[in-house]
């Protein structure tokens, strides 16, 4: 088992390198001059060369990445164009804000699908399993920012239930976040909702036609053991795959959501970063993300490799 | 199981009657796939959803008042006789808008989904029959671009280079490739075992004609499927991108972009964007309707 | 075997462990209704076994399912009742159903690793049983779970239970699921095709281990099976299913020796009996096709294939009379004079099962040991079909190694052989000895690591795609699967044609060659525009079959061609087989894990044990004494059906070593009954010559062996 996750740490190593090349390609290299990308065509030419000598750019590439890459590596990311703060801290801060938002809503969200997905999958085609596939399918596919926006009006605006904004004011406990957070959360859990249940129901109906459900059922056992003890079992191992890479349109969804509430994580930050042309931030951020998402899916390998002994094994 | 009819005819007659019976049952079979969608209610809902927005997109202009047209006199109405959803912050008729703003999404989204099943499927089928050092590499490559989320990826790309909408069709559809790739290789490695495959090497067949002609006829169904989710998430994407304003610029009737420059009004005049948000949403589950209705007849 | 008596009255002390009456159960699939029981009666009595035996659709395991009420949601019981132990079960509520299955019916069924749940340990799975139906405490359970194992010899079974079940063999999953079904004792225990699937020898062995039972428990047995060998050997009675009828029913020694349902019959003369071959006789085939699901018949449900057919027949359908009897007679008499009205036949109006021990639906049973045979092409001899003219192929010192993560699994270690033309070469062997990947070296599906493959004299090319089309011509291959075969998304005149275009030699039509092929397989012209998936299996083997020889094959490999038909069906094949190697003098390598099958096809056998030729001769010296210590025991591990050759049970020890660390010395010692000692061990052995032609690798020379395996005479078999 330790091996199992000690090779695919090892192999997170190359793709994470592969994906820093990517990132720093797609930032410095893709618009060819990066000063003249940040400051903008009315900038002189002056002002472009003393910017770029600033941010290293005239050095050649693979120093630049490498400069850049091993600065990551050892905690050094630079310092904000835009807001001439350290980023490191910055991101990590507003990395925070998006996990307890995230957080909050998997934590609410990945039982009630589950259960939903389960109840759909033993009872296939009829009219329940009908209305959960329906309604869950047409709460996730509606965009973030649709279900956000509707959601705020109803909520926030009209019925006055729930705060405009995503953040409590300043001094307030720390648990009021949580208050506030609600309504930012809910377009999220809709998001997973769907795809967390549908994967679910295909796992409970997959495994119900498998034989070892009908020995169960001729062996005498009661429907609750067959359920928990054998179906459920087998069925989380799509399940909780698909929760791993659902973890991409997650983080997307934190991008949009902290736009439309103006809740400083690392979405919004990536957003402003992108829009305003501050490279080194969004380098630092999107890297970061990237390991994250990258962490997230080793997570889900493990549990499914818990679940599975042939994978846990290598048999 | 010969008719009355077929004996009573001469062999000629009866070779002859036996090829048009043939024939009707390839079609009946045909038919009974699209009279099982026609059957399914998930399927026609989304198919019906669909239809009037492409038809919106086609046509609205001709049906509706202008959806640029400033009047500075009428901004920020409440629906009415004049304007049934109302006016924006720049006095533009809320319902024209609606209707037109189907046509960018309409024109994006298919448009990439094509792109990404193109460069998905060629990398697929290749990847998937050839296996070895090719499907090894191109998998790996596969996963670095899918260690990105999509999202990130297209801001971090638009924002670089510039918005249009080629560049977005073309960004969507690249980014969605990696993703169909390894659908499509899913499908050929599962065919590519057959010993109809297998056949055809012992008939001295060439790759290409086994990859095209063999195994690609076997896998329509999954690609078909795999096309209709792609589109789905096709309008997802597109739709966030401009919400986040990486997309399309003003004064584009675009839901995104809409719904993006109009939030601020959220309070005071909620009908700028409840009614671009309930279209947008219309279209995304249409599309997904449709999706599981194909997937359900498909898999019976 | 032992023997049950049949009651003499239908009034027992103790009720029947089945009873079925008049069962008629209905499958309900896109708006049709298909009927596919009809009527069924049968009985078992506590403690006896009986065989349901038929082919694919006749409605054997819905008959199962009734029985244990997990009949699928598409089908109805739509009259007639199952007793089990006396008890209905359609009156029980569901908790007591629960309570009933496990404790008074338990099934075994095929494939034995996906019925156990592939997450959860052994022990917790047998466990199980006893702690929902005898309430028990977990350390108490797994204590009866320890002892469930023992009673099934499952080695080590405190190993076993903290296993997983794909860490288990096949044979061993499988008597774990015996020991779960017999765990609390059921009064019927079902078996549904258990060891189909299995090799040769696990199937013996799980066959020693239920007749052992049979002698500890109470338990009845209904085996539902297509091999009537396993029947032969386990049942008392048997009972023989047709398109959802029963038609013959009786003890399992008169019914193999002699018939009295035409279909019956028909069965016996197509299953090639031990010693036969095909220069000896042809196989019998029944004509026509075996009726689709729930299809509606008319008259006798048998008439549309019966060669003894009369008008009669046709008309009004048999009852289920008492043999020897003449209600049968009587029976067609009153028919005949009876007006031409299919409604005034009464299907459920039987003598009383149970009451006489045979029964036949037919009018004609007297006649049916006299049942008129067809005429089949018989075999020439090796000599008119040219085989002793030279090698067609020469296969020398071939491997092949897979890598299976960082394990090696040599699947072919120096292999061997040579073929001459015109002849057959039968590759018989268990999983995991290497017929199918030497098949594949051969025809260049894959690449060999050493050795070489010559053909007519020169050596090929190692893959099929760098073969010259004269060679791709010359080689070709009959699989396995028809159902994938041929691909379904093409017509199969489409395919025919594709494959005279790139193998067909000479000019002529590329139209007329295709007709003359189909002609060729006996499939009509009207099957061609079809696509493979509304053809039946057997059309789609031949189909597969004319593609092979499109281009006037020399050599064709047939990989198990007929292992996934029916038996009826299989033999048409095995005769069409045939019919082309006299017309067009080809040579066929031909592989089949059924050693009858082999034997009567064959000219020359070769038998192979992980990845080795351990045995080559022609197929009597090979199926004879002195032979090989492994093929004595595969050929006694085959469940005959003549009664009269009482073969000793010879067991293998161990289980089947794995490919990546073969045994050293010679490969089998592990579990041969003759191993010598230390030299079995550490030298590899020598090739014997028994006789010219036929050599063996063991340490035992041909005499002393000879000597070894004579000492039990067996008896000549009888013929049909």
């Amino acid at each position: 088992m330790l091996r199992l996750i000690g090779r695919r740490l090892l192999l997170m190593v190359p793709t994470l390198i592969l994906v820093s090349i990517l990132i720093f390609a797609l930032a410095e290299v893709l618009p060819g001059d990066v000063g003249r990308s940040i400051l903008g065509p009315y900038a002189t030419d002056e002002q472009v060369r003393i910017l770029n000598k600033e941010l290293g750019a005239d050095k050649p590439l693979y120093e630049r990445y490498a400069r850049w890459a091993g600065g990551f590596v050892t905690g050094d990311w630079g310092d904000s164009l835009l807001l001439k703060v350290p980023v490191f801290p910055t991101v990590m801060k507003a990395l925070g804000n998006s996990l307890l938002l995230a957080g909050f809503a998997l934590l609410i969200i990945v039982p009630v699908s589950i259960v939903l997905g389960v109840f759909a999958g033993l009872r296939r085609d009829s009219v329940l399993d009908r209305g959960i596939t329906i309604s869950t399918l047409s709460m996730t596919v509606i965009p973030e920012f649709v279900s956000g926006v509707v959601l705020l009006y109803i909520f926030a605006v009209w019925l006055k239930w729930l705060p405009v904004t995503a953040m409590p004011p300043d001094g307030s406990p720390f648990v009021s976040r949580f208050y506030y957070l609600i309504l930012p959360a809910i377009p999220l859990m809709f998001l997973e909702l769907g795809y967390i249940a549908r994967m679910a129901r295909v796992g409970t109906v997959q495994v119900l036609a498998m034989p070892y459900i009908r020995t169960a059922v001729l062996k005498g056992l009661p429907r609750r053991r067959v359920i928990f003890g054998h179906v459920l079992r087998n069925a989380m191992v799509p399940t909780v795959t698909v929760i791993g890479s659902q973890v991409g349109w997650l983080i997307g969804g934190l991008v949009v959501i902290e736009t439309l509430f103006v809740y400083p994580g690392i979405g919004k930050l990536m957003v402003d970063a992108a829009q305003t042309h501050d490279v080194v931030m969004l380098e630092a951020s999107v890297l970061m993300v990237a390991v994250i998402y990258m962490a997230a899916n080793l997570i889900a390998d493990i549990v499914v490799a818990l679940l599975n002994p042939r994978i846990r094994m290598g048999g | 199981m010969a008719t009355p009819q077929a004996a009573a005819a001469g062999p000629g007659e009866q070779q002859i009657q036996a090829n048009a019976a043939a024939m009707l049952e390839q079609r009946r079979q045909r038919r009974y796939l699209v009279k099982a969608l026609l059957r399914s209610p998930t399927f026609m809902t989304g198919f019906v959803i669909v239809l009037f927005w492409v038809f919106m997109a086609l046509f609205s202009t001709f049906l509706t008042q202008s959806p640029t047209d400033i009047d500075a006199m009428a901004i920020l109405q409440a629906p009415s006789a004049a304007h049934w959803f109302g006016t924006d912050d720049l006095g533009r008729d809320v319902l024209a808008r609606t209707m037109a703003g189907a046509r960018t999404v309409l024109v994006i989204a298919p448009l990439a989904t094509i792109l990404a099943l193109l460069w998905g499927g060629i990398i697929g089928l290749v990847s998937g029959f050839y296996r070895g050092y090719t499907d090894e590499i191109i998998m790996r490559l596969v996963d670095v671009l899918l260690a990105l989320p999509i999202i990130i990826t297209s801001i971090l790309v638009l924002s670089l280079l510039g918005k249009s909408v080629a560049i977005v069709i073309v960004v969507i559809g690249a980014l969605f490739t990696p993703v169909v790739s390894r659908t499509i290789r899913a499908a050929v490695i599962g065919e590519r075992e057959r010993e109809y495959v297998m056949a055809a090497r012992l008939r001295g067949e060439r790759s290409a004609f086994v990859m095209a002609r063999e195994i690609l006829p076997n896998i329509t169904q999954p690609i078909i499927v795999e096309g209709t989710i792609r589109l789905g998430y096709a309008v997802f994407t597109a739709a966030t991108l401009s919400f986040l304003g990486f997309g399309l610029v003003p004064p584009s009737p675009d839901w995104g972009l809409t719904i993006a420059t109009e939030r601020i009004f959220l309070q005071i005049a909620p009908w700028t964007v409840l009614f671009p948000a309930a279209a947008l949403a219309s279209l995304v589950v249409g599309v997904n309707l449709i999706t599981d209705g194909l997937s359900r007849v498909f898999s019976k | 075997m032992s023997a049950v008596e049949q009651p003499a009255n239908s009034a027992d002390a103790a009720p029947a462990a089945l009873d079925v009456r008049d069962l008629e159960v209905t499958f309900h699939r896109r708006g049709r209704d298909l009927p596919v029981l009809k009527g069924v009666t049968l009985r078992i009595a506590r403690g006896e076994a009986y065989g349901l035996v038929g082919e694919s659709g006749c409605g054997k395991t819905t008959l199962a399912m009734a029985a244990l009420r997990y009949l699928a949601a598409n089908g109805t019981v739509d009259a007639g009742q199952v007793l089990v132990d006396g008890q209905d079960l359609s009156t029980l509520s569901e908790e007591a159903v629960r309570k009933w299955r496990g404790e008074q019916i338990a099934m075994v069924y095929q494939d034995p690793a996906t019925a156990l749940s592939p997450a959860m340990r052994i022990g917790d799975q047998v466990a199980e049983v006893f702690r929902y139906h005898e309430g028990l405490g977990k350390a108490e359970a797994i204590k009866r779970a320890r002892e469930a194992l023992r009673r099934v010899a499952l080695p080590d079974p405190d190993a076993t239970l903290r296993r997983y079940p794909f860490e288990l063999s096949g044979g061993q999953q499988q008597r774990v699921v015996i020991a779960m079904a017999l765990a609390v004792n059921p009064h019927l225990l079902v078996l549904d095709e258990p060891t189909t699937g299995l090799d040769a020898t696990v199937e013996a062995e799980i066959l020693d281990l239920i007749e052992e039972l049979r002698g500890r428990i109470n338990a009845a047995i209904l085996l539902i099976t297509h091999n009537l060998g396993l029947v032969r050997r386990l049942c008392e009675r048997v009972g023989v299913l047709y398109a959802g009828r029963l038609v013959e029913e009786g003890p399992a020694r008169d019914i193999f020796t002699d018939p009295r349902h035409p279909y019956t019959m028909g069965l016996m003369r197509c299953v090639p009996r031990f010693g036969m071959n095909k220069t000896d006789a042809a196989l019998q085939t029944i004509p026509g096709t075996l009726p689709a699901l729930g299809e509606p018949l008319q008259g006798c449900v048998y008439s549309a294939r019966c060669p003894m057919a009369k008008p009669v027949c046709s008309r009004r359908e048999p009852d289920l009379y008492a043999w020897p009897g003449d209600a049968g007679a009587k029976g067609a008499a009153k028919a005949e004079a009876m007006p031409a009205d299919p409604a005034a036949y009464s299907p459920h109006h039987a003598s009383p099962v149970g009451e006489a021990p045979r029964h036949a639906r037919c009018y004609f049973s007297a006649d049916v040991a006299d049942m008129p045979r067809m005429t089949p092409v018989l075999a020439t001899s090796l000599e008119a079909r040219g085989a002793t003219e030279g090698d067609v192929l020469e296969i020398a010192d071939v491997s092949r190694t897979f890598k299976d993560g960082r394990r090696r699994l040599t699947a072919v270690h120096d292999v061997s052989l040579s073929l001459k033309r015109g002849e057959t070469f039968g590759l018989v062997g268990e999983s995991g000895s290497g017929k199918t990947t030497l098949a594949k070296c051969v025809t260049g599906l894959i690449a060999p690591d050493s050795g070489s493959v010559a053909f007519e004299g020169m050596t090929l090319r190692a893959t099929a795609g760098r073969r010259s089309q004269d060679a791709l011509r010359a080689i070709q291959m009959v699989f396995q699967n028809p159902d994938s075969t041929l691909n379904p998304a093409w017509s199969t005149r489409a395919i025919l044609t594709r494959a005279v275009r790139k193998l067909g030699a000479g000019g002529g039509s590329v139209r007329a060659k295709v007709d003359k092929l189909s002609a060729d397989v006996r499939v009509e012209p009207r099957f061609l525009l079809q696509r493979p998936t509304d053809l039946s299996g057997g059309q789609k083997q031949r189909i597969a079959i004319a593609r092979a020889f499109a281009g006037d094959p020399t050599l064709v490999i047939c990989d198990e061609p007929a292992s996934a038909l029916d038996v009826s069906v299989q033999a048409s094949i095995l005769n069409l087989l045939v019919e082309l190697q006299t017309n067009e003098r080809v040579s066929y390598v031909f592989i089949s894990h059924d050693l009858a099958v082999v034997r009567y096809i064959s000219d020359r056998i070769g038998v192979m044990y992980l990845a080795e030729l351990i045995e080559v001769g022609s197929a009597e010296a090979v199926f004879n004494p002195p032979h090989h210590p492994y093929t004595e025991a595969l050929l006694s591990s085959i469940p005959k059906l003549d009664f009269d050759s009482q073969q000793q049970r010879i067991p293998l020890r161990g289980t089947m070593p794995s490919l990546s660390e073969p045994p050293s010395g010679c490969r089998f010692h592990t579990r041969c009954h003759r191993i010598l000692g230390d030299i079995c061990v550490n030298e590899v052995p020598p090739f014997q010559e028994a006789a010219s032609g036929h050599t063996y690798q063991c340490h035992i020379p041909p005499d002393e062996l000879l000597a070894l395996q004579t000492a039990t005479e067996p008896a000549a078999p009888i013929e049909v």
